[in-house]
């Protein structure tokens, strides 16, 4: 089976086991606080805007804090690849598109990544053309998900709760379910039925590409992922059919989730500091030529972004 | 921009790679084309976008809600609403399932907070499965339900029962004492029985009462039948203690 579709049941089984706990209160909490009795892994978005809130040093939070730095040092934004039900939802959602707007999409995704392919190509450079000051894109090093972030801790300093959490969609998914037992097992009717998977919906519809450009855990991920050195994946230009053959491919990047172009990284839309560990251009690779080792060896690192250095 | 980028498309479309690299020189635009301006304005645009929308979330925090029963160590409101960040720990801990996501209906910023719902049972800080340290606050990851040192389900208040003569049964000589028990039973002795005639009147003692419950996850009063049609809530209710 391949791996992309092994995420997503993951992922789905992930959320169902801690749905079924919700509702049978087994007591281990959601993504937002995973944990057994006095033991919780907090979200570390709500970690951080609670204590801003409150302005105390809570024990618990900055543990979490801690624990969430260390595994997004070894493994990224996987959970942004595997646990999250964000991503789960969002193929929910491609899943109603029409066939032609799909194939639309996707073909679209292709094309851009051919042509960045064949001009990089033209260019000569392997994979990067640094002679050519045209190519020199000025990458910010930070992006619209910081600025979420940003907006979202300002409002929490300002008014003083965790502003975010209103709205999370991580937070949102597991309040559908709740409302929607709650609605059933206890009559208890409610706006909120209505409300709040409507708000998760926008979320998803209306603002298109969420995990790339509006969530502010993945902006909060991706300051940490820059550090991380650990199954980061690499190419082998002896295998690459466009270093060692100059034939136009970019399967990688066409596949990639978070909008990574792992060949031609400063045209991707996130860098490497967002890699979520999927594997999805592992698999495309024609070439085998990708592969994601515990530590890169020196020399086989990929090509870093600018902002990466 | 978007009509450049389909030129240079067009232009590097003769598929093989030599023809592409002979194409690609010649257009440092496609480079270009290849929209930083748009993308930052884009992030921009998110940007300014969504810490305006936060913002505007935050302004709740003037909106207020109308005032709940909060679960122990939720009695400073201020406090509460600054920690809780609604990750529903509260509602799996409480093995007598009376704590409840707040409705929006009570106001937008208590949405999913912790609230109590003594509709079928009442709450006794654990006495029983937690030597009376409420599973609640020892579960809440944020502090956010925090008792002070020395409180207990005697001293803290969470709110003060409420009779409401109209459609309490007792009051049409039925007999009933379902809370009157009740609340012997929980250990307050907060509600007193007039001891007038077949059908003795209840009525709450103020000082003693805590708010725990008891008697509202009793009361029949909704139950045996429309004595008072259009009635919404039990004859006996807690109200908050922020509301007092």
């Amino acid at each position: 089976m391949k791996l992309s579709k092994i995420r997503t049941i993951v992922a789905a089984a992930v959320f169902c086991v801690l749905a079924v706990g919700l509702i049978a209160g087994i007591n281990m909490g959601t993504l937002s606080g995973f944990g057994f009795d006095s033991f919780s892994a907090l979200c570390p978005l709500g970690a951080i805007t609670t204590m801003l809130a409150t302005k105390t040093l809570v024990p618990r939070a900055v543990f979490s804090i801690i624990i969430m730095a260390l595994l997004v040092f070894l493994f990224g934004r996987a959970f942004c690849g595997w646990i999250c039900p964000v991503p789960v939802l969002g193929k929910l959602r491609a899943f109603f598109r029409s066939p032609k707007k799909r194939r639309e999409l996707e073909q679209a995704k292709r094309d851009e990544a051919l042509d960045i392919a064949k001009f990089e190509l033209g260019c000569g450079g392997k994979g990067g053309c640094e002679s050519c000051s045209a190519c020199k894109q000025q990458r910010t090093k930070l992006d619209s998900r910081h600025y979420v972030l940003g907006g979202a801790l300002l409002s929490t300093a300002i008014f003083g709760f965790p502003v975010f959490c209103l709205v999370c969609p991580i937070g949102l998914t597991f309040a559908t379910v709740l409302v929607f037992w709650r609605l059933f097992a206890n009559a208890d009717m409610t706006v909120a039925v209505v409300l709040i998977p409507l708000m998760l919906i926008i979320e998803l519809v209306f603002l298109r590409k969420w995990c790339t450009r509006f969530c502010p855990m993945a902006g909060l991920m991706n300051l940490m992922g820059r550090f991380s050195r650990t199954f980061k994946p690499v190419i082998d230009d002896a295998k690459c059919l466009e270093t060692s053959k100059g034939t136009a491919c970019s399967r990688c990047a066409m596949v990639c989730e978070a909008d990574i172009n792992l060949r031609h990284p400063d045209y991707g839309e996130r860098t490497l500091a967002d890699c979520t560990r999927c594997n999805a251009c592992v698999d495309a690779c024609p070439a085998n030529a990708i592969t994601m080792p515990v530590v890169a060896k020196r020399g086989q690192d990929v090509k870093l972004a600018p902002n990466e250095r | 921009m978007s009509e450049e980028k389909k030129e240079g498309a067009q232009a590097a479309a003769p598929q093989d790679v030599g023809a592409a690299a002979d194409a690609a020189p010649a257009q440092p635009a496609a480079k270009k084309a290849k929209e930083p301006m748009s993308v930052s304005r884009r992030s921009l645009l998110i940007g300014v976008g969504g810490t305006a929308a936060l913002l505007g979330l935050g302004a709740l925090r003037y909106a207020g809600h109308v005032p709940l029963n909060r679960p122990p160590g939720g009695q400073d409101e201020a406090h509460l609403v600054s920690a809780c960040i609604r990750c529903e720990k509260c509602y799996e801990a409480c093995p007598r399932h009376v704590i409840k996501p707040a409705k929006i209906e009570d106001g937008l910023l208590g949405m999913r907070s912790p609230q109590l719902d003594f509709s079928a049972d009442y709450c006794d800080f654990c006495a029983e499965e937690n030597g009376g340290v409420p599973l609640c606050v020892a579960s809440c990851p944020t502090e956010a339900l925090q008792l002070p040192a020395g409180a207990d389900a005697h001293n803290t208040i969470i709110g003060l029962a409420e009779i409401d003569r109209k459609t309490c049964l007792a009051f049409r000589d039925t007999g009933c004492h379902f809370c009157f028990d009740a609340c012997r039973d929980a250990g307050y002795d907060a509600i007193q029985l007039d001891g007038n005639g077949y059908s003795p009147r209840p009525y709450v003692i103020e000082d003693k009462c805590v708010g725990c419950g008891a008697c509202e996850s009793v009361c029949v009063s909704l139950q045996q039948g429309s004595i008072v049609v259009g009635a919404t809530e039990r004859a006996i209710v807690v109200r908050p203690a922020s509301s007092l």
